[in-house]
């Protein structure tokens, strides 16, 4: 960096992206307490240490590979040419973004005195990583063991999720070319996956003991700190401002990008290298919070619980196009998710027994699937990529945002990529007898010896003070 | 392992050779430094797995009932 605007923009640029991380981080704080104060007193330590280490365990196998798996496969491979390389294959070397950068063992990923953006880039998808593994976290609580969790964890943020982003959420992605596929804030790639993941483990998972009756009525075993909760929700919609600023690029000259002569465009742009603004996002963001909440509040009668995830369903329904659509569309796309994924719940719980202790399946599931189909409705017609106009690298077109590729789309998310993967991972586990903890040890509590310990030292210490 | 021994001499370099990694060992030990990652990540699954399967395996042998931890909750 030699010219100071280039140093200028370069530094804001590395400052924004650190900026969303810390922000994010306040996402895994606010799934902590959440989960805390869903579970019962007697599981309250395992359930928090369950969501502690997915940190430590997502982020060494996001290092070693998770993001290297984000640049190899935008390609499928097999299925659309990258416009880096113009090949079909692994993406494993070269170019804006080339491989060999996200490779563990590359010079890129450390301290690097002629790069400020990979390390900030890299964080800001792995704190996208914690949060697909702590949706999958909520929904499994009191009853999964650490362990299987832990595998679990890996398997949707450093694996899956990945895919999925380099699929579909990357400018040279295979989904934008052949589907139209269009998700700026992650309805399908973070959310809809997720979800489809939890309802994949929770499938083979179980239900908590005594929750439902033995003709197969179920109980509500309700939230045991409601102002826990309460605050959790409440950061991880602060989270979530960090979260949607980490989805842009901050500063961008489009003209020359697109190949157009002689034009110069900065603006930010979504992932995708299509513009859009901070400040458009920001509204979008407040309007469908807000939808989320009016129909959480209506449809759950006023249930503090219900009316709090609805207002971050809200968001997550909008998020797919939120980068384009009207504040007022925004809301609207937002309550209708709501209402969707509130009623599946319910369906879901009664018809197949699934126990989801959290509602995590319906609020980042269902709403994000459907977010996906809407946003096909509604933004029929936009580009999927700002590549598709005028001429550029080999000319390779994309097809434009439709409600078939958006559809297509969604079901890649839930099913392929998250309900199927995590349905078979869950039952190699539990054909190794590794994923529930015995009967025994759920009736009692897994914080059961902290506890008796606890209580021992409690003991002695009143006696040494008497 | 010192890639910088002093940083004037470093910054006086030409501008392609200013730049790069500054880490210990850089160019040389990046391998390694995975090798040794891969290995801890491994190492703590076998040993908190089984650690785990033991605790679990000890506490259901007690066969506590569903309310017996009330009698443990503490005051501070």
């Amino acid at each position: 960096m030699t010219d100071q605007l280039g140093a200028l923009t370069t530094i804001f640029t590395e400052f924004y992206y650190w900026t969303t991380v810390v922000l994010m981080f306040l996402i895994h704080v606010g799934f902590c307490m959440y989960e805390v104060g869903a579970s019962r007193y007697k599981h309250h330590q395992h359930t928090l240490m369950k969501n502690t280490m997915l940190i430590p365990l997502v982020t060494v196998t996001w290092f070693l590979f998770g993001w290297w798996i984000y640049w190899a496969f935008p390609t499928g491979p097999g299925l659309a040419p990258s416009i880096m390389t113009e090949s079909t294959g692994l993406v494993l070397g070269g170019g804006f973004g080339g491989n060999d950068l996200a490779n563990p063992t590359n010079a890129l990923m450390a301290i690097n005195l002629n790069d400020h953006i990979m390390g900030v880039f890299w964080a800001a998808f792995l704190l996208f990583s914690w949060t697909a593994a702590s949706i999958v976290s909520g929904a499994v609580i009191e009853r999964i063991t650490t362990f299987a969790f832990g595998v679990l964890a890996i398997a949707i943020g450093s694996v899956f999720w990945s895919i999925d982003a380099s699929w579909g959420w990357h400018f040279d992605g295979w989904m934008l070319k052949i589907l139209g596929y269009h998700d700026a804030y992650a309805s399908g790639v973070i959310h809809a996956i997720a979800g489809g993941f939890a309802l994949g483990v929770l499938m083979v998972l179980g239900p908590r003991i005594g929750k439902f009756s033995s003709s197969g009525e179920p109980r509500n075993i309700g939230p045991r700190n409601p102002w826990l909760v309460t605050i959790g929700l409440f950061l991880i919609y602060t989270g979530f401002w960090g979260f949607y600023a980490a989805c842009n690029v901050p500063i961008y000259d489009l003209g020359p990008e697109y190949g157009m002569e002689g034009i110069s465009f900065w603006t930010a742009t979504n992932i995708y290298l299509t513009p859009t603004t901070l400040s458009g996002i920001t509204m979008n963001f407040l309007m469908s919070l807000s939808g989320g909440l009016l129909a959480g509040y209506v449809i759950a009668k006023g249930d503090p619980f219900w009316t709090y995830s609805s207002g971050l369903a809200g968001i997550i329904c909008a998020s797919a196009g939120n980068d384009l659509y009207h504040p007022i569309q925004a809301l609207i796309i937002g309550m209708i998710g709501v209402v969707i994924a509130y009623k599946l719940h319910y369906w879901v719980e009664r018809k197949f027994k699934i126990d989801d202790a959290v509602g995590a399946v319906a609020v980042h599931g269902y709403a994000g699937f459907v977010g996906l189909v809407i946003c096909g409705f509604v933004l029929n017609g936009y580009p999927s990529s700002g590549y598709s106009v005028g001429a550029m690298f080999d000319g390779t077109t994309y097809a434009t945002i439709n409600p078939l590729g958006q559809f297509i789309g969604a079901i890649i998310m839930f099913f392929v990529l998250g309900l199927i993967p995590g349905y078979i991972i869950a039952k190699v586990l539990n054909g190794m007898g590794k994923l529930r903890i015995p009967r025994e040890v759920e009736i009692a509590g897994l914080d059961y010896e902290m506890m008796e310990s606890a209580k021992e030292d409690e003991k002695a210490v009143s006696s040494a003070t008497r | 392992m010192a890639t910088v021994s002093n940083w004037i001499d470093h910054l006086n370099k030409p501008a392609e050779e200013v730049g790069g990694s500054v880490y210990p060992g850089a160019g040389s030990s990046e391998f390694i430094l995975v090798l040794l990652l891969i290995a801890v990540w491994i190492g703590w699954t076998v040993i908190t797995s089984k650690s785990e399967s033991d605790e679990l395996n000890a506490l259901s042998r007690k066969r506590h009932g569903a309310n017996d931890h009330k009698s443990n909750i503490t005051e501070w």
